[in-house]
């Protein structure tokens, strides 16, 4: 005991646990060096997964931004196509009126014509069976009133047309009082 | 001397047979606990001279390479992508001792000392806490035994000198060691022997001796609060009630400094196990770089 305390001194280096030591040091390296590869899959599969995650999740907001693009330029497209048929329509809608009222006018024009001629062939219709009753009727009078016969036929035109002659122009001439 | 260290057992003995505490009436003192701490009676001694024999030291350093390697089995086992607490605790350790060590000294480099690295460092503080790990009888930090650090120690120099010979080759490595880069010549006369000591004789000593009297000191520190609480606690003193209360009052104190201390003492632990390995990088370091 006394010479153990005086060898004993701090400083001194037991070799056996010197031994043991190096021993449990090496053990415990071998315990580490031999999980060691499972925690470093570990940490590189992670890395692995994240890096691809990013990847991913790069690529799927690029995906997202071109078709963005692609739907804004459609939208453009589409107003711009809006816009194209509304001045097409006004166009469109401005020639239809003016056709129409073209056609309306011609139309018009034409019915007014045809008017006119119905008219006119009326008048003339009118007219002719008028002299021709007038013709009858004044002779007809003039036979009666004169009691003789007007046996020349060329007298009775002559007379018949003066009469005529005579009431056309004053016929015209309240015609031309109307306009 | 003997007769010293008789009577000194002697009343350690007495003491402890019949419990010495503050104000006694049987004269007993206060006696702190000593270096004997770490010298525990061997279970086995082989009588083999520089040997302690099986000690609690062979025990504890037992327990403690259980306890890392226990932590670092069960904590990589099931090493997963998505990572349980373990495993998280596990991949912390090694990005800190990745990025605040082995990459700050040796850069990328590095990676490959890594485990090595993280060895030492969860070795060493496994070591460290049995000083704290509240196991009856066998609470002792291993690295109080010098025998460890000193092995530590070696194997990093063995470790730095062969990694820097390999890389720069023998003439090379003493270049890089011997030889500062930007001395004058003329003073290399000087320098050189200096750098010699200082890097192949002195550097081992110091890195060993560093772990352990930090731990030897911190252990000593608690054993005394330890020691000298439980010698103040004495309330039912023959010399009265009130020198009872006042007893207690120190004792409670020595109790504070003790848990204050344990816990001063678990960040120095983690602190030492940080230095010696953040240092074998270094040296490491150094070999491999070779000269400037």
């Amino acid at each position: 005991m006394n010479l153990a305390a005086e060898q004993d001194s701090i400083l001194q280096i037991h070799w056996d646990e010197f031994t043991f030591g190096a021993i449990a040091f090496i053990l415990f390296a071998l315990v580490v060096y031999r999980m060691w590869p499972r925690l470093t899959s570990a940490l590189d599969e992670r890395a692995n997964q994240i890096e691809g995650g990013i990847e991913r999740a790069r690529k799927a907001e690029a995906e997202a931004e071109e078709i963005r693009q692609q739907y804004r330029e459609k939208l453009d497209e589409a107003h711009r196509e809006y816009a194209r048929e509304l001045e097409q329509a006004k166009e469109q809608r401005a020639s239809i009126i003016a056709e129409a009222r073209e056609e309306a006018q011609s139309e018009a024009q034409r019915i007014l014509a045809a008017a006119h001629a119905q008219i006119e062939a009326d008048r003339q219709h009118t007219f002719a069976q008028l002299r021709n009753e007038i013709g009858t009727l004044s002779t007809d009078l003039a036979e009666r009133i004169v009691g003789e016969s007007l046996g020349d036929s060329a007298a009775q035109n002559r007379v018949i047309d003066r009469f005529m002659d005579e009431l056309e122009q004053s016929e015209s001439a309240s015609q031309a009082e109307v306009r | 001397m003997n007769q010293q260290n008789d009577v000194s057992a002697g009343l350690h003995s007495a003491a402890s047979e019949e419990g010495c505490h503050i104000f006694n009436t049987h004269g007993c003192g206060f006696q702190p606990p000593g270096t004997s701490l770490f010298f525990p009676e061997p279970y086995l001694d082989f009588g083999i001279p520089g040997t302690a024999g099986i000690t609690k030291y062979f025990v504890v350093l037992t327990l403690a390479l259980l306890i890392s390697a226990g932590f670092w089995y069960f904590t990589t086992r099931n090493a997963k992508v998505v990572p349980s607490r373990g495993q998280s605790l596990a991949e912390m350790l090694v990005e800190f001792i990745r990025n605040q060590i082995t990459r700050n000294t040796m850069g990328k480099e590095g990676d490959k000392y890594l485990p090595l690295m993280v060895t030492m460092f969860v070795f060493i503080f496994a070591m460290n806490i049995m000083g704290l790990i509240p196991i009856p009888g066998l609470q002792l930090p291993v690295t109080t035994s010098l025998a460890i650090p000193t092995m530590l120690a070696l194997f990093v120099y063995v470790l730095w000198n062969g990694a820097g010979i390999r890389r720069n080759g023998v003439g090379g490595h003493l270049k890089a060691h011997l030889v500062p880069g930007g001395v004058p010549k003329p003073l290399l006369i000087l320098v050189t022997p200096i750098e010699a000591l200082s890097n192949f004789l002195i550097r081992p000593f110091t890195h060993a001796l560093r772990l352990f009297a930090v731990m030897f000191a911190g252990h000593l520190l608690l054993a005394v609060f330890a020691a000298a609480g439980f010698y103040m606690f004495n309330p039912l003193t023959e010399m009265g009630a009130a020198l009872g209360a006042v007893s207690v009052g120190y004792s409670a104190l020595a109790l504070i400094g003790f848990l204050v201390f344990t816990v001063f003492e678990l960040f120095i632990m983690a602190v030492q196990a940080y230095v010696f390995v953040l240092l074998s990088s270094v040296y490491i370091g150094q070999a491999v770089e070779g000269a400037h």
